[in-house]
């Protein structure tokens, strides 16, 4: 492998790993604040990829698009919230499978009576269309590097909003003890709202920004989700540095066996998961 | 009997399900399509009474049992020759004894962990094994396989049943179920069943008596997996085929429904879900080209408002006045 | 006069990262006698009681049982040896019957435990063995009562019963007297009296009062430190001890 290409595998590795951490971040502080197992989470995935299809159709913008998604995402994840999540906080975890088994069967449903079962493409917008070019011989795309500080950005905005502000003081005591913030008298279910809110928000984000990359499919959920609970299970259960390292390195190690190991491909990141599960059955950073 | 399914809404349920299930083939006699709709639910109820066994009965979640329901029909082509005809209870031996060795590494690994976590890496697992083998050429990839020979069913050299007979393979399925509720009751009332109860409701007091709690869990999660391995077979023998989606995560997810639906750890129960739920699957589907949604649904509302199932449901109805 | 050593602790240490919850702790516990371990709280008792059981591993130090060194295998084996432990809060099977509980903490001696075809029901011995815990600890009337319906007082009998139906030699006892009322505590101090004529009992407690009378050697510790070991009389008229219980305003002697 010369240095070019290994750049450009390197880049895509990140990029691809970044773009995990987007979605893993949500479903991984879901988990740390609220105790709840979601696995409708990869849905929220999808729906952001189909309803920034919808939108650009719609509008013909694509930052317009992405706003619309997003703010549509949030709002969907805030009745979800209030509508069904809140009475799984006192349930054991197999109510909370069971629950969110039954939301991706109407998400999936929902997506394939709204825009069907064909897959569906949303174009580059024109100015971040092109690529650079990293030897004389290899190009990289625009956008692809856009997604990829786009997603280091929302990552940088997480990691304010956790470590220097009031909610994030709340967010980091819900993870190491739940019960003690409900103690402390604060409003436990608006903190959640947000949470949930927030992290419904980053998974469909990353549904957007990835909807111009490959094609819009049915199934394109469950597949990350797949993903994510590897990350979040190699990073350690609610715990967001460990999600961006073991995004990372899910992503490059991925993106690597792909050439390298081409017949394990698929299977690499899970033996990646199970090794390190025998070393460490917690997750690298688990509390 | 008496001693043996011990509640009343239980003894009710099999005096009622199995005749009617011996029967119910007599009335469909013509319709070949009917009689192997009804053969296809009775394996998978085999499948998730296994399932719920572990679930219910040991408290260990797991999405990753489809796994062991995909590898009962992929061994099977795997150590059977393809061009002969080999016999059937050998390899049902063979097939059970190689998923428990399977299930014995991977139960290593998937026990040092529980709750969430183990939810999360049967999960992983579980996919893992379904991307090798639909990525997999030798294997048929999406495609899967096709069994070329089925296996010849004689014992000491009599023929019990035809294979080839949709009729006599119902049967022996019907018996094979039947079979495992009293293999699954014999173990919740044995000795070990004693222990591995009390090891899911409270495992600290329980190694503090004295107890391996992880031997208990690996020996259950072995049994539970060999049988999830013996529905596979039968399901591979049934169609003649074996493909990933077998062991897709949709697999685990609507057997863990169908044993919530009947009323989780009763048993029994898994029977009562099983066919409710591919009922509901049927005619949903009959009705409307989305019946996914209507499923979604049915299972919130079911988490929300039906906590104990339908077993848990009539035992209320029929035993509560004491 | 003595009884033998039973249980020995050598330079028992337990750091959790910087923190030394149990600091060089060398004790011997004695057969048919009460060893009583007291201090303030945070003072490494709870640590030294689930080091004894083998729930927590040793960071440096041994525990001899019988003269052998086991603090290296692990806590089921501990019970296997005849170590049961009884714990602070109550942590008994709540959905089954109190004679149920007592099987399952004795059924280990009868064995069959990894048997999946015997049934449960099948041995007159186990449920001999589990009726006789229970008259032990007085719970003779209770057997056929679901555990989470007896009372609290009833339910920390029940789980001295299910350590005693494990056939242990040493009984290690986590506040076996915590929360309950005077008459209650009466009725355990009566019990462990009792006991202490065939077993070694660990003891460690809050209420100083059945503390004193109970103990044949007391043990005080602050900060995962020793203070001091000795006789009741001994360790009450201490400067040491006087000095740390004031010292800390926590409780007084």
């Amino acid at each position: 492998m010369d240095f070019a290409i290994f750049l450009v595998q390197l880049l895509n590795g990140l990029q691809y790993g970044l773009l995990l951490f987007l979605i893993a971040s949500g479903l991984t502080l879901v988990f740390g604040v609220m105790g709840i197992l979601n696995l409708a989470h990869g849905s929220m995935y999808m729906i952001g990829a189909y309803l920034m299809w919808y939108f650009v159709q719609l509008t013909d913008s694509f930052v317009l698009a992405a706003l619309l998604s997003a703010v549509i995402a949030l709002l969907l994840g805030v009745v979800i919230e209030k509508t069904l999540i809140n009475r799984l906080y006192r349930r054991n975890h197999l109510d909370q499978v069971l629950l969110t088994i039954g939301m991706i069967f109407v998400f999936n449903a929902m997506q394939s009576l709204l825009w069907g079962d064909d897959p569906l493409g949303v174009a580059v917008p024109g100015w971040l269309s092109g690529s650079i070019s990293l030897t004389e011989l290899v190009e990289y795309p625009v956008y692809r590097i856009f997604v990829a500080l786009l997603c280091l950005l929302l990552a940088a905005g997480l990691y304010l909003v956790i470590n220097r502000t009031r909610l994030g003081m709340l967010v980091r005591a819900g993870e190491s003890n739940r019960e003690m913030v409900e103690c402390l008298g604060i409003d436990i279910n608006r903190l959640y709202t947000i949470v949930f809110g927030a992290g419904v928000m980053l998974a469909a984000l990353a549904g957007v920004v990835s909807a111009p990359m490959a094609s819009i499919v049915p199934g394109m959920g469950e597949h990350v989700l797949i993903s994510c609970f590897v990350v979040v299970v190699i990073g350690g259960m609610g715990s967001i540095k460990g999600a961006f390292v073991a995004a990372l390195m899910v992503g490059i190690v991925d993106t690597f066996a792909a050439v390298l190991l081409p017949q394990l491909s698929s299977m690499i990141v899970y033996i990646l998961m199970a090794v390190i599960l025998i070393i460490k059955p917690q997750g690298l950073f688990s509390s | 009997m008496t001693y043996f399914f011990g509640k009343k809404t239980e003894q009710l349920f099999i005096w009622l399900f199995f005749p009617l299930a011996l029967l119910l083939p007599l009335f469909l006699e013509q319709n070949e399509f009917y009689v192997n709709k009804l053969t296809s639910v009775v394996i998978f109820a085999i499948f998730v009474m296994s399932l719920d066994y572990l679930v219910g009965r040991c408290g260990m979640i797991t999405l990753g049992h489809s796994m062991f329901y995909g590898l009962g029909g992929y061994l099977f082509i795997l150590i059977a020759p393809e061009f002969e005809a080999v016999n059937f209870w050998v390899y049902t031996f063979y097939i059970c004894v190689l998923a428990a060795a399977i299930a014995l590494v991977v139960g290593v690994i998937v026990l040092r962990t529980s709750g969430v976590y183990m939810i999360m890496i049967t999960l992983a697992i579980a996919q893992m094994c379904f991307y090798f083998f639909s990525d997999s050429v030798e294997f048929g990839g999406n495609d899967g396989l096709f069994i070329l020979m089925k296996p010849d069913t004689s014992l000491f050299g009599l023929a019990f049943f035809n294979l080839d007979d949709p009729l006599h393979f119902y049967y022996f399925c019907l018996l094979s179920l039947f079979n495992c509720l009293v293999f699954w009751k014999l173990v919740t009332g044995s000795r070990f069943g004693r222990i591995m109860e009390a090891v899911k409701d409270n495992p600290q007091r329980t190694t503090a008596l004295g107890y391996n709690v992880f031997l208990f869990r690996l020996l259950s999660y072995v049994m539970a997996s060999a049988l999830a391995a013996y529905a596979g077979y039968l399901f591979a023998l049934q169609y003649g085929f074996v493909n990933p989606s077998m062991m897709s995560w949709q697999t685990s997810g609507s057997a863990l429904v169908m044993s919530i639906l009947g009323g989780m750890g009763s048993l029994y129960g898994a029977i009562l879900g099983t066919v409710v739920y591919e009922g509901l699957h049927y005619s949903l589907e009959h009705l409307t080209e989305h019946w996914l949604l209507l499923m979604g649904c049915l299972i919130i509302a079911m988490v929300m408002l039906f906590k104990a199932g339908i077993a848990g449901f009539l035992e209320n109805l029929l035993e509560r006045r004491k | 006069m003595t009884h033998a050593t039973v249980l020995q602790t050598e330079g028992l240490c337990k750091y959790w990262g910087g923190v030394k919850a149990l600091d060089n702790m060398s004790l011997s516990f004695h057969d048919k006698s009460v060893h009583g371990i007291v201090g303030p709280n945070g003072a490494g008792k709870s640590t030294l009681l689930n080091l004894l059981c083998g729930s927590y591993k040793p960071t440096a130090g041994r525990i001899l049982h019988q003269g052998e060194a086991i603090e290296d295998i692990r806590a089921y084996q501990f019970v296997r040896r005849g170590i049961g432990r009884g714990f602070q809060k109550t942590n008994i099977y709540p959905q089954v019957t109190c004679l149920e509980n007592c099987c399952i903490a004795a059924q280990r001696r009868v064995g069959g435990s990894f048997n999946i075809l015997l049934s449960k029901n099948s041995s007159a011995l186990l449920k001999e063995m589990a009726e006789q815990a229970l008259q032990q600890v007085g719970l003779g009337s209770r057997r056929d009562t679901i555990a989470s319906q007896i009372s609290y007082g009833e339910q920390r009998q029940l789980e001295i019963a299910m350590v005693l139906a494990t056939a242990p030699s040493v009984l290690l006892l986590d506040e076996p007297m915590a929360g309950m009322g005077h008459e209650e505590s009466r009725l355990i101090i009566e019990l462990l009296k009792k006991l202490k004529q065939d077993y070694c009992i660990v003891l460690v407690e809050h209420d100083m009062d059945a503390v004193f009378e109970l103990s044949d050697q007391l043990t005080v510790m602050v900060n995962g430190q020793h203070l001091v070991t000795g006789c009741v009389d001994e360790v009450r008229n201490n400067s040491k001890v006087k000095e740390a219980y004031l010292g800390q305003g926590d409780e007084v002697i």
